[in-house]
């Protein structure tokens, strides 16, 4: 039997839904095999990896909670046996617990920041050291605009999407020599589920300010960090961009 | 594995890992392998990412964090006493 050429691995956190799906998805076109993890949403997972599989490309849908690092351990360790590691990294999963600071209960500034944040550190760490040892790799954090727009209801997120941007660029400082690029994207108001919860107002007034006059779309984002996972985008790294339509504010 | 084997692997392995341009042989037992002190290498923390990653393979060896390394990276022996531990 002759030995097929590896196929290269990206793994997405939160990838049953929104801008996760849609760049997983895009991945998978890319040629990747896609593994898209989810915290709960098995469905939206399982549907993701339906769709890929349709179009003829190669993904698998694992749950694992990101703030579990029994979990993370675990897929990290098979991964390695399976796939000899990862090569792209997706740390896209966040969670939204908005509310005025004075108010807020510690969970809600807790969860928030080991989501996005924590889980980044403990998926990053858990595949890193593949990506150096192939000394290929590439690591796109999921910024926000919330991390340079300063919105009232957000401290716990902008605080965890601000420090994605600074943590993006040490880390790319360190892993550079080793072939492994790291960057983050920041999109604006993307249209899924997690801006579902605002009103007509906070619409209107969001759209007053971005010049492309849209919301955004998970479409806008995924061709983006595509671009970031090939080979040339190799002399790109501790760069965030934002993706936000021109938000002004 | 006995240490006189196991001394000129490691010494091997550093050169070559690091892309020295020394002789293996050359480097002494106990020299200090990072920092400025006389008669080291002189080694960087670069290096030691390096040196980590160069031990998995040789030796199949992982190092969990820089806690485990500093002690373990000191010298040549101390890396030998660090695999030998490690491969018991």
């Amino acid at each position: 039997m002759t030995d097929a050429p590896r196929v290269r691995v990206a793994l997405v956190t939160g990838a049953s839904r929104g801008i996760g799906r849609a760049v997983g998805e895009r991945l998978a076109a890319d040629g990747y095999h896609a593994v898209l993890t989810y915290r709960a949403d098995a469905a939206g997972a399982e549907a993701a990896v339906e769709a890929i599989r349709a179009a003829g490309g190669s993904g698998e849908a694992v749950k694992c909670d990101v703030t579990s690092a029994a979990d993370i351990t675990a897929l990290a360790d098979r991964l390695d046996k399976e796939r000899e590691g990862i090569d792209v990294l997706v740390n896209n999963a966040a969670v939204l617990k908005n509310g005025l600071f004075a108010l807020m209960p510690d969970a809600n500034w807790n969860l928030v920041m080991d989501t996005a944040l924590g889980g980044t550190y403990r998926m990053t760490k858990a595949f890193v050291r593949g990506m150096l040892r192939r000394r290929w790799g590439r690591i796109v954090n999921v910024s926000s605009l919330a991390a340079f727009s300063g919105a009232a209801g957000q401290t716990n997120y902008s605080a965890a999407k601000g420090a994605l941007v600074a943590f993006t660029k040490s880390l790319a400082a360190e892993v550079g020599p080793f072939g492994v690029t790291v960057n983050a994207v920041a999109p604006g108001f993307v249209e899924t589920e997690m801006i579902s919860f605002l009103g007509k107002e906070a619409r209107e007034d969001f759209l007053k300010r971005v010049p492309v006059q849209r919301f955004g779309r998970p479409e806008d984002i995924a061709p983006f960090v595509s671009f970031l996972c090939t080979d040339g985008a190799a002399y790109l790294t501790g760069q965030t961009v934002r993706v936000d339509g021109g938000f002004v504010g | 594995m006995s240490s006189e084997d196991l001394k000129p692997r490691v010494k091997e392995l550093i050169v070559r890992q690091l892309k020295l341009d020394v002789d293996p042989a050359s480097i002494k037992d106990d020299a200090p392998l990072f920092g400025d002190a006389d008669g080291g290498l002189g080694l960087d923390s670069i290096d030691a990412l390096e040196l980590v990653l160069g031990l998995e393979k040789e030796f199949g060896i992982k190092v969990q964090d820089e806690e485990v390394g500093v002690k373990a990276f000191a010298s040549v022996n101390a890396l030998c006493e660090f695999i030998r531990a490690k491969a018991a």
